[in-house]
């Protein structure tokens, strides 16, 4: 079931507007938080156990507190990059609700004492980066914010920053290279970003969702946000599905909730007489699961992670059976290969030769060795490189093969795929 | 000071010393491309793979620091599949140039894969191409093919010289080293870019294609360009140098040298020195054996002397030559002769005292300080005003000057040579012939010197640090070293044994041309 929290009001366009969004409550929680300690906010973000949506997990409130103690200038860096193919939900949460991102990021930066913030959003979403530069001209004028917000003597500036469009700036240290006015490349670590991030100066990068779930941990309290969720993937998480499904979009579901589930319940299941063969649970750079395994997944951290896969950016794509395992991969290599930045040799090289072994075997022209050749670059390039990208090129690789390799072999024997010929004569 | 395991071997390093250093300094050979000493760390080839004993992940050993007590290794299965795998991914896109190739026998992916690769290639795509032969500025030549990307180049660019002119164009393998439109890689370091490439993709264009590395020996010298006496090897054979390499030392250069220091080695190769002593006048010139031609000078000076006095010599130094050739000519005009018209030849006074911020100084004298120090010890602190006095009161009878041994940096040459003419007799000592003296109206002898690749010999930097050289090679059968003239001239019982340059032509030996000066 849907569980409506941080996308209540999602169906009321007013709740775009910062009129519209005080009606039903907005900045009410800014007023609250600006009233505790900046330690205190930063505990109850940790205690209620947030983890950033941006595709690692990683612990919100344990980032924050990276951060080093002396008084230095620290930034705050919204990640609206949204890259990961297959991912459209951050889109949503700006263009429905630019005001709630506002809200979280004021609330996270007045915990870890920021005086300025930048939401970095992909060039590609040219109606999110009007929507939300309206907000924040909106927020000015109402003194939410710059000087002495709310009278609480904490000021904050806060700019919008547009990216060309690579996939790599949504990496955080390429964000900050980009952000920098760089060439948008990762950089090595350490140094981590809370210690040395945009200008040098410490950084904390989170998703879009991470800092607009902040505002619901300090409106409803640590324990209910944990109402929902499991023990080790607290609150809920939006999901955007795509692929062979009748209703496809952004579900807000509690994490831990089926996946059988949001197929069947929120997005209607298949199309009439396709069978499921196949879900990406978390964005293209997630491992597949097959479709026995997608009946067993729950939406959380666990047990993604436990099936080998992972939550991801919380992009489910689903693949009935009408789909060509190798058209698929031919497609996801063939954006890893254009997006590595280049750098790491095992990347720069390793993305570029699977595309160029999937499409051959796409074109009919693959060896029989090239299947296990897939296995062994993918191998060879994971977690050996300066940032996930090559893990996110080696993992879809890795996992197509392994668990739809008849279907590669067929391909290399027969030179044509047996999908779509089965599809066809169906 | 930390302690740690290295391939088993227990070493301890300073504080803030990373993997690769203690694996360098432990003298285990670790596969690396993009680390480079004198560089940030760039950790984007991935070679440098090392397992530390409880970390589960392989890690780069040019971005981790040594922690106390640290096991690291690079021996494990798992760390030599990872390299081979590695280099394989460097050479995918590789192209097979090496038998074309400039780098070829000096090449670190040859080298490394030798050493630690995989033999069993497994690429069967078609490679990505990309440009060939593109010039990034005067001095560099660049084959993009060839490049693995190890961005050393950018790095020296970026960090060493400052100038930028380098970036990385484009992503993915489809990445490429490059100058702006507008902007060639034209700065006076653009060379080491060539030296810290690890393949055949920066070359120089002076360089290539002149001699197969394998064909060349190598000692080490010092630049002899400049004031500043950057460690150098010189690279010869039979047929001469053909470059020179910096040499890292801390104090003096680091790991780089300039440019125009490239450029000295061409001074020292036979067709552009003076090959025999010769003796004449204005147009007509004979040439004579350097041997007599040092003797009978000597007893000219020396019957100058007796005759009409210490006052009818003067001698003229440059700061091109080493302490022991000063020492010899010293000992004899003023020990032996009580000659103290002794002058001091600046090439370029009013840019004497400039220095680039990096290596090349002003003074384009490799030993200023070693000949000043002996002037003084000397009390021979004439002026090069006095030397004009008394050459228009006509007291001076015979001039000897040791000339430079880099005349591009004495423009002035002609200038001098008119302010002596006229004198009766002129003995000029050179490595190179000196065109200007062919107006000359008295007797005038040349004689041929050694260059600083030829003898031994100290020269002290702008520093005061005296550094010592043996001899490289030997060039030019007849010339001398000062030391040696100095002994023929002074009569001593000579020592001196002319020698003769190496030369056994090989079967099949490389065809080369040199190329213009
Ligand atoms: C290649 C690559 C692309 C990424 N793209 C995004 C992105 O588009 N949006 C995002 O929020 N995080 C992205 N990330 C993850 C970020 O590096 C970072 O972990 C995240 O923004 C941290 O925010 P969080 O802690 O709130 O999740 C990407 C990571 C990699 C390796
Ligand atoms: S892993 Fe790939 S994308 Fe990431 S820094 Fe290295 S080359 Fe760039
Ligand atoms: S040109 Fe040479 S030094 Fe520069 S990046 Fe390429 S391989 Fe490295
Ligand atoms: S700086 Fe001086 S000594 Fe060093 S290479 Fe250049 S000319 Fe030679
Ligand atoms: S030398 Fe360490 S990654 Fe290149």
């Amino acid at each position: 079931m849907e569980v409506k929290i941080l996308t209540e009001h999602y169906d009321k366009p007013e709740f775009q507007g910062l009129d519209g969004y005080k009606k039903h409550g907005g900045y009410e929680t800014l007023a609250k938080a600006l009233k505790l300690k900046p330690e205190e906010i930063k505990n109850q973000v940790k205690e209620a156990g947030l983890r950033g949506r941006g595709g690692a997990g990683f612990p919100t409130g344990v980032k924050w507190g990276f951060l080093p103690e002396n008084g230095e200038t620290r930034y705050l860096l919204c990640n609206a990059d949204e890259g990961e193919p297959g991912t459209f939900k951050d889109r949503l949460m700006m263009e429905r609700a630019p005001h709630q991102l506002i809200e979280g990021m004021l609330i996270s930066a007045f915990a870890i004492h920021s005086p300025k913030s930048y939401i970095y959003i992909r060039g590609e979403y040219f109606e999110s980066l009007r929507i939300v530069e309206k907000a924040i001209k909106e927020a000015y004028s109402a003194g939410l914010l710059g000087k002495n917000i709310l009278g609480s003597g904490f000021s904050h500036d806060m700019d919008v920053y547009s990216g060309a469009g690579a996939y790599i700036c949504g990496e955080e240290t390429g964000m900050i290279s980009s952000l920098e006015g760089k060439k948008g490349q990762p950089k090595l670590k350490p140094p981590f970003p809370a210690i040395e991030g945009y200008l040098g100066k410490p950084t904390i990068v989170n998703n879009v969702e991470s800092l607009a779930a902040v505002k619901y941990i300090i409106r409803d309290g640590v324990q209910a946000y944990r109402k929902y969720g499991t023990e080790k993937s607290p609150g809920t998480k939006l999901f955007s599905v795509s692929g062979n499904v009748m209703k496809p979009g952004t579900y807000e579901v509690p994490l831990g909730y089926p996946l059988k589930d949001l197929i069947e319940v929120e997005c209607g299941g298949l199309k009439p007489g396709r069978k499921l063969k196949a879900v990406i649970p978390g964005g293209s750079s997630a491992p597949v699961l097959t479709a026995e395994e997608a009946q067993r997944a729950t939406m959380d951290y666990e047990c993604l992670a436990q099936m080998g896969s992972m939550l991801g950016s919380g992009a489910v794509i689903v693949i009935d059976d009408s789909n060509c395992m190798v058209d698929l991969l031919h497609v996801i290599m063939h954006f890893y290969h254009h997006e590595s930045c280049g750098q790491c040799t095992p990347c720069r090289e390793g993305t570029g030769w699977l595309d160029k072994i999937v499409s051959g075997i796409h074109a009919g022209t693959g060896r029989l060795q090239d299947v296990q050749l897939i296995e062994q670059v993918s191998q060879h390039m994971m977690g050996r490189t300066i940032c996930a990208l090559s893990d996110a090129a080696a993992m879809p690789a890795l996992s197509f093969v392994e668990k739809f390799r008849e279907e590669f072999e067929f391909y290399v024997r027969e030179g044509r795929s047996r999908v779509k010929e089965v599809v066809a004569n169906a | 000071m930390p302690k740690c395991t290295v391939n088993g071997k227990q070493i301890e390093v300073k504080p803030g010393t990373s993997i690769i250093e203690a694996f360098k300094e432990a003298g285990e050979n670790i596969a690396h491309y993009c680390w480079h000493p004198g560089l940030s760390v760039a950790g984007v080839c991935r070679l440098c793979m090392v397992e530390i004993e409880g970390n589960p992940r392989l890690q780069i050993a040019c971005n981790t620091m040594v922690q106390e007590g640290m096991v690291v290794s690079n021996q494990s299965d798992k760390v030599k599949d990872a390299v081979r795998w590695g280099l394989d991914f460097h050479l995918i896109n590789h192209p097979l140039d090496c038998p074309i190739c400039d780098q070829a026998g000096e090449c670190g992916l040859q080298e490394q894969y030798m050493e630690f690769g995989k033999y069993e290639p497994e690429m069967a795509e078609r490679k990505v191409k990309k440009r060939k032969v593109v010039d990034l500025g005067p001095k560099v030549v660049l084959d993009s093919e060839r490049c693995i990307l190890c961005s050393r180049c950018v790095r020296f660019t970026d960090e060493v010289t400052k100038t930028r002119e380098l970036g990385i164009f484009n992503r993915g393998d489809r990445s490429e080293i490059g100058t702006f439109k507008d902007r060639p890689l034209d700065n006076n370091y653009s060379l080491n870019t060539v030296d810290i490439c690890p393949v055949g993709a920066l070359t120089s264009r002076d360089f290539r294609f002149r001699q197969r590395v394998w064909y060349l020996k190598n000692k080490e010298t010092i630049c002899t360009g400049c004031s500043t006496g950057c460690n150098v090897k010189a690279y010869y054979n039979e047929d001469g140098l053909f470059r020179v390499k910096p040499v890292h030392n801390e104090d003096i250069n680091g790991y780089w040298m300039c440019d125009e220091g490239r450029d000295i080695y061409k001074f020292a190769n036979p067709e552009f020195r003076l090959k025999t002593a010769r003796k004449g006048t204005q147009d007509h010139w004979d040439d004579i054996n350097v041997v007599e031609a040092a003797k009978s000078v000597g007893s000219i000076v020396k019957t100058s002397v007796d005759t009409d006095g210490a006052g009818s010599v003067a001698v003229v130094l440059t700061g091109q030559h080493s302490n022991e050739e000063y020492d010899a000519i010293l000992e004899w005009i003023n020990g032996d002769l009580k000659v103290d018209q002794v002058y001091h030849w600046v090439n370029n006074p009013e840019k004497f005292d400039d220095f680039d911020g990096l290596l090349l100084r002003g003074d384009r004298n490799p030993n200023t300080k070693g000949l000043l120090e002996r002037l003084d010890a000397r009390k021979l602190n004439k002026t090069w005003q006095d030397f004009e006095t008394k050459l228009k009161a006509g007291t001076v009878k015979v001039v000897i000057v040791v000339g430079p041994e880099n005349p591009a940096v004495y423009s002035d040459m002609g200038e001098k040579v008119q302010l002596i003419n006229g004198v009766d007799k002129v003995v000029w000592m050179s490595a190179c012939p000196v065109g200007e003296l062919n107006t000359m109206t008295g007797t005038t002898w040349q004689i041929p010197l050694k260059t600083f690749v030829e003898k031994p010999g100290t020269y002290v930097n702008f520093q005061g640090r005296a550094q010592t050289v043996k001899p490289v090679t030997f060039l030019v059968k007849q010339a001398l070293s000062v030391v040696e003239a100095v002994q023929l001239m002074a009569g001593e019982a000579s020592k001196v044994e002319l020698v003769e340059p190496e030369h056994h032509p090989k079967k099949n030996y490389f065809v080369y041309s040199r190329g213009p000066l």
